[in-house]
């Protein structure tokens, strides 16, 4: 009886899918190499290659990892962490993206700032401790 | 154990009906632990996206000119094979056909350490070049802020995705050897898929990790 239901209701197939999977995964991954030889430029170059990396893990997901065969939960089961993987990149991005900048670890944008002009009005004389515009964030001994 | 006993009756636990529910149940409880492996890279991916967005030019220089693309590339067609191996094997398993499964597993196995290999002669030649993490960073070609924050998250992404990999392998050689004593069939062949879902999951974890680390 549990013979008849495991062969009947699902499905088992050939070696040659696992093969076409191989070889699509093959090529994907020369086209990705191809196209990070051509220098997109931002931010086109990490959107191609995150294409093409998600193409390729769904084709594993869903041949290699049988989630095309077997439905139910443990498609839901996955989809949910990918949910979880968006939110958390996402919205951890999204903070240090709309941050006032020099709220950020001082990186090469913030690390040259400058008040328009040199000028600096909203700083009275002798209020600034930091030395001159542009060391904020470089060691002592740098500056 | 012996061959005929292992294939007259496939092992079913006492709570379980049917081996289809046992094997789905298997497959549900791995696929919960994937899930939970997925939320831990998660948090390297979301570190590595922080990272990679304040320091962009830096990481790009540090990509170009500390790793070495043929090692990454290389390993994505050593991985990708592997896990078709893996696969293949499972197919075989499935059919009866231990033997055949076995020798596939120990191709995977060897793909495994292939892999390893060319890990293990790329940190050799970081170490040698200084890039490292922190202050042991002393790679005079690319410099500034965020330039060993590259290396500190590559060592530690592509290192635990490493000890992923030696995981993977022991749990193949595992299947290997009850694969070649003909316990996996038709109807019990739950550990040899588990088993490939963990090695699927080690590869879907590096098909990001190359364009992330090798192709910026």
């Amino acid at each position: 009886m549990a013979h008849e239901n495991a062969a009947e209701l699902e499905e088992h197939h050939g070696a040659g899918r696992y093969l076409a999977v191989w070889a699509a995964l093959c090529v994907l991954t020369v086209g990705t190499f191809l196209a990070s030889r051509l220098s997109l430029g931002p931010p086109w170059h990490l959107l191609v290659a995150l294409l093409i990396a998600g193409a390729k893990a769904s084709l594993v997901a869903l041949f290699f990892m049988h989630l095309w065969d077997q439905p139910g939960v443990n498609r839901l089961v996955f989809l949910t962490s990918l949910v979880f993987v968006a939110l958390l990149i996402g919205l951890v991005l999204l903070d240090n993206a709309t941050r006032f900048p020099l709220a950020n670890p001082p990186n090469e944008r913030t690390l040259r700032f400058q008040a328009p002009g040199g000028a600096e009005p909203h700083v009275r004389p002798g209020e600034r401790q930091q030395g001159e515009p542009g060391a904020i964030g470089r060691p002592a001994s740098e500056r | 154990m012996p061959e005929l006993t292992a294939r007259a009756a496939p092992p079913l636990a006492h709570h379980f009906v049917t081996m289809r529910q046992q094997t789905e149940a298997a497959r549900l409880g791995m696929w919960l632990f994937l899930v939970s492996e997925v939320l831990l890279f998660t948090g390297l991916f979301t570190a590595y996206s922080v990272y990679r967005f304040l320091y962009a030019g830096v990481f790009e220089e540090a990509s170009r000119h500390g790793v070495e693309l043929w090692a990454g590339t290389t390993n994505t067609f050593v991985l990708i094979t592997s896990s078709l191996t893996v696969a293949l094997a499972f197919h075989f398993a499935r059919l009866g056909r231990g033997r055949l499964a076995a020798a596939l597993l120990v191709v995977s196995l060897l793909l495994g350490f292939v892999f390893l290999g060319i890990k293990a002669v790329e940190y050799t030649n970081h170490f040698h070049e200084g890039q490292l993490p922190g202050k042991y960073y002393t790679f005079a070609e690319v410099q500034g802020p965020g330039a060993s924050m590259f290396f500190t998250l590559y060592f530690i992404m592509t290192g635990l995705h490493g000890a992923h990999v030696v995981v993977g392998m022991t749990v193949l050689a595992v299947m290997a050897v009850r694969a070649w004593r003909e316990e996996f069939g038709p109807e019990h062949y739950a550990p040899i898929e588990i088993a490939g879902l963990y090695w699927h999951l080690v590869d879907l974890i590096w098909i990001f990790l190359y364009p992330l680390l090798y192709l910026i």
